[in-house]
């Protein structure tokens, strides 16, 4: 069977700097919006650009993300001749392995990929929220006769250390690319999405497989090699709503980005259409507002009781705000319970967490808090 | 329970109510997120039964759009099947448009089924009802049929058109009467929701159908039981449970839920009540708006005022608009500075800006879906 092009979503990184979060969950897997989780973008993001063949590589903390995923249906990816899996690692004849890295992922996986030939490989990370579709990226690399072409977006000088940095011509061709350079020489930024053609992606994970002093990732060693070798790998400029939230405050700003104050690139309401964000079914009841409550600048999930105060929140399903209580300026994650007279500011309260009567978290104001474990962490 | 069959009847849900126009009740939206009929499918769900008819009279384009797949009321996909029951020829004549002939019209239900037990429910009854116990009675004390009914207290004006049952006190029916608001005291009223032994259900169609090709199921029964053709048992439902029978009746039984302490004899998490979903976002909620003891849906964008109300999906209502004590349908569009109070705005509907529509609170306005006003 040989199909035009195959999506593999890179979903098995730890998301360290999220602490509590992803203590037990694989930072895909983190509710995001009141609704969703991370993955649900980039998998909306294939669902939405006709991608019919999606594997999702997981490792860290497998268990939740995997029955998540399960056969798609979520995202509609289980239709008829569509196919999602859900990669982990495995063992094989040659013994057993972790993925080593983002290479490495896909390095292991080329089994699968040969069953289905395709002859576009696009390649995605899970844990980026954007909503957008491939159509033009593909055609570009199409039409460009490129071996790679990679996303890529402007950013500021101060945080493109953060990131892998290319330089392109004219004609858009990258010509240099340095992974997370500490002085950085531009500010054109890879977002770590990649489309190759099959072929050429084959051949240099299986070159990059043998090296010994490789880290086995895509912006350190692949990209790289294939400049080195002249290959034609190309930039597609992303100009929309693009966050790869890596930390508390940037997954919490994310997350009032949504709000009607937040960020006009990204508004759950206008990118229907055209790029709808799926997600999973929940049954719980519909939203109710308490006859003291006040809302305001929030983004409100069914489910959630509201009998308190709440401003400029995002508030997931089965929230319960007590009476007398008090949110500001802060994320409550699926299950959370605010009791009466307790206060909480700027912060992201994990989920099934219950602020206690009276408590008042992050008083101080002097940046975003997680609350977890029944605690503040800053 | 392997052996039983579920139906949800929609041919005994009460008639020419403005909101069921287009649409039957069973799936009329209630509270902005569920239809009616979501209660039957749940309950019969959540009891185990997997094989389940849908009985349905017409508006067939209203229910098959809110089944979808049909798969969010069967636990296994492959176990479980939905079917929906069509009388066509009842289409060309409505006065053959019954429960009966359209049983009759698809009697392959009861032909092919391993079912030995077939439990009706209504589709517009609003309820949280297991039905095993019931089910487990009827096998265990060897019963022909047994209709569940509830012990209600306003029969004067509310419950009008149900059957009030008359039992001695082994539980075995003596008697019925329809209620048309002339029982003072309370009685005990029929659920419509029936527990038939197949054999006894095939007997009944074969012998009593041709006799009246217009009587209903209930009718049906009631003459076979004044021949003393078979005994009919009552049994108890004493959990919360409404049934709507007008317009102001549909209000009062929505709005009713806005308080908490009631919503929460329907709604219990053990129980949970399926619906189909719909992708929509979470609901977003303006920096001027004010909401109180009100159901918001997803998919709302609220930047006005709402109070005492209930807003479905994909409804937005602007800058300085007030919604009073109102019912909104979804993707209704309600415009900046535009007053709402005691009236029911159906789908698709526009409110013009600063336009004033108040209804009475004993008699809410009616707007029809698609309205511009």
């Amino acid at each position: 069977m040989a199909i035009k092009l195959a999506a593999m979503i890179l979903a098995g990184g730890k998301g360290t700097r999220l602490g509590a979060l992803t203590k037990k969950l694989a930072k895909p897997a983190v509710s995001y919006g009141g609704k969703y989780r991370i993955i649900d973008f980039p998998l909306s993001n294939c669902a939405n650009s006709g991608i019919t063949h999606v594997g999702v590589l997981t490792q860290y903390e497998s268990s939740a993300l995997n029955s998540y995923i399960g056969n798609g249906k979520n995202w509609g990816l289980n239709g008829v001749n569509c196919l999602t899996s859900v990669l982990s690692p495995k063992q094989t004849e040659q013994g057993s392995n972790w993925y080593r890295g983002t290479a490495d992922a896909i390095y292991q996986n080329l089994d699968w990929l040969d069953e289905l030939d395709p002859e576009y490989v696009l390649i995605l990370s899970g844990d980026h929220i954007y909503a957008t579709t491939f159509d033009e990226m593909l055609e570009l690399h199409i039409k460009n006769k490129a071996d790679c072409t990679v996303a890529v977006r402007e950013v500021p000088l101060a945080e493109a250390s953060r990131f892998g940095i290319c330089e392109t011509d004219e004609r858009n061709f990258i010509i240099g690319f340095k992974e997370k350079p500490k002085q950085p020489k531009g500010t054109l930024a890879s977002m770590g999405i990649y489309i190759f053609t099959y072929k050429s992606l084959k051949k240099y994970l299986k070159a990059d497989f043998g090296k010994e002093k490789s880290d086995h990732d895509f912006g350190k060693d692949i990209i790289p090699s294939m400049i080195a070798r002249e290959k034609r790998l190309l930039a597609y400029r992303y100009g929309g709503y693009w966050k790869d939230v890596g930390t508390i405050a940037s997954l919490h700003q994310a997350n009032m980005d949504l709000l009607l104050s937040g960020d006009p690139e990204i508004d759950l309401y206008s990118i229907q259409d055209s790029a709808h964000i799926y997600t999973e079914d929940n049954h719980c009841t519909p939203q109710y507002i308490g006859p003291d409550a006040v809302v305001r600048d929030c983004l409100i999930n069914q489910g959630a009781c509201i009998k308190g105060t709440v401003d400029h929140c995002v508030i997931s399903s089965d929230v319960v705000v007590d009476e007398g209580a008090e949110c500001y300026n802060t994320v409550l994650m699926n299950g959370c319970h605010v009791r009466s007279g307790a206060k909480v500011y700027d912060c992201l309260v994990a989920p099934n967490e219950a602020v206690r009567k009276g408590e008042i978290v992050n008083e101080t104001r002097d940046g975003i808090a997680l609350y977890a474990g029944g605690r503040t962490v800053k | 329970m392997k052996s039983v069959t579920g139906i949800v009847n929609f041919h005994t849900a009460p008639k020419a109510l403005p909101i069921t126009k287009e649409r039957p009740l069973g799936s009329t939206s209630y509270l902005g997120r569920y239809a009616f009929c979501d209660f039957a499918l749940s309950n019969l769900c959540n009891s185990g039964i997997s094989q389940v008819g849908l009985l349905v009279k017409d508006h067939l384009r209203s229910i098959l759009k809110h089944l979808g797949s049909m798969n969010s009321w069967v636990i296994n996909t492959k176990i479980g099947h939905t079917h929906i029951m069509y009388n066509e020829p009842g289409q060309r004549d409505p006065r053959l448009n019954s429960d009966v002939n359209n049983l009759l019209e698809n009697d392959w239900m009861l032909y092919d089924s391993a079912s030995q037990y077939f439990v009706f429910v209504p589709s517009h009854l609003i309820c949280a009802m297991n039905l095993r116990p019931y089910v487990k009675a009827h096998i265990k004390e060897n019963r022909s049929i047994t209709i569940i009914a509830s012990k209600q207290r306003n029969l004067k004006s509310s419950w009008i058109g149900s059957d009030v049952l008359d039992f001695d006190d082994k539980g075995v029916l003596i008697g019925s009467d329809k209620n048309n608001g002339q029982f003072a005291n309370p009685r005990v009223v029929s659920l419509d929701t029936l527990i038939i032994n197949r054999t006894t259900l095939v007997n009944l169609l074969r012998k009593f159908a041709p006799l009246d090709p217009k009587a209903d199921l209930f009718t049906l029964i009631m003459t076979a039981y004044k021949e003393g053709v078979v005994p009919i048992t009552v049994d108890y439902f004493d959990g919360f449970v409404r049934a709507v029978d007008s317009f102001a009746h549909y209000m009062d039984y929505s709005l009713e839920m806005l308080d908490k302490h009631k919503a929460d004899q329907l709604f219990n998490p053990a129980w949970p009540i399926y619906t189909l979903t719909h992708d929509t976002p979470p609901a977003l909620y303006g920096e001027e708006s004010e909401v109180r003891n009100s159901y918001i849906s997803n998919g709302a964008r609220v930047e006005g005022k709402v109070i005492n109300s209930i807003i479905a999906r994909n409804v937005h209502i602007g800058k300085g608009a007030v919604i009073k004590n109102s019912i909104i349908f979804s993707s209704v569009n309600i415009n900046e500075g535009a007053m709402v109070e005691n009236v029911l705005i159906d789908k698709y509907s526009i409110v013009e800006r600063d336009h004033i529509i108040k209804g009475k609170a004993k008699e809410p306005i009616y707007v029809a879906q698609g309205a511009i006003i």
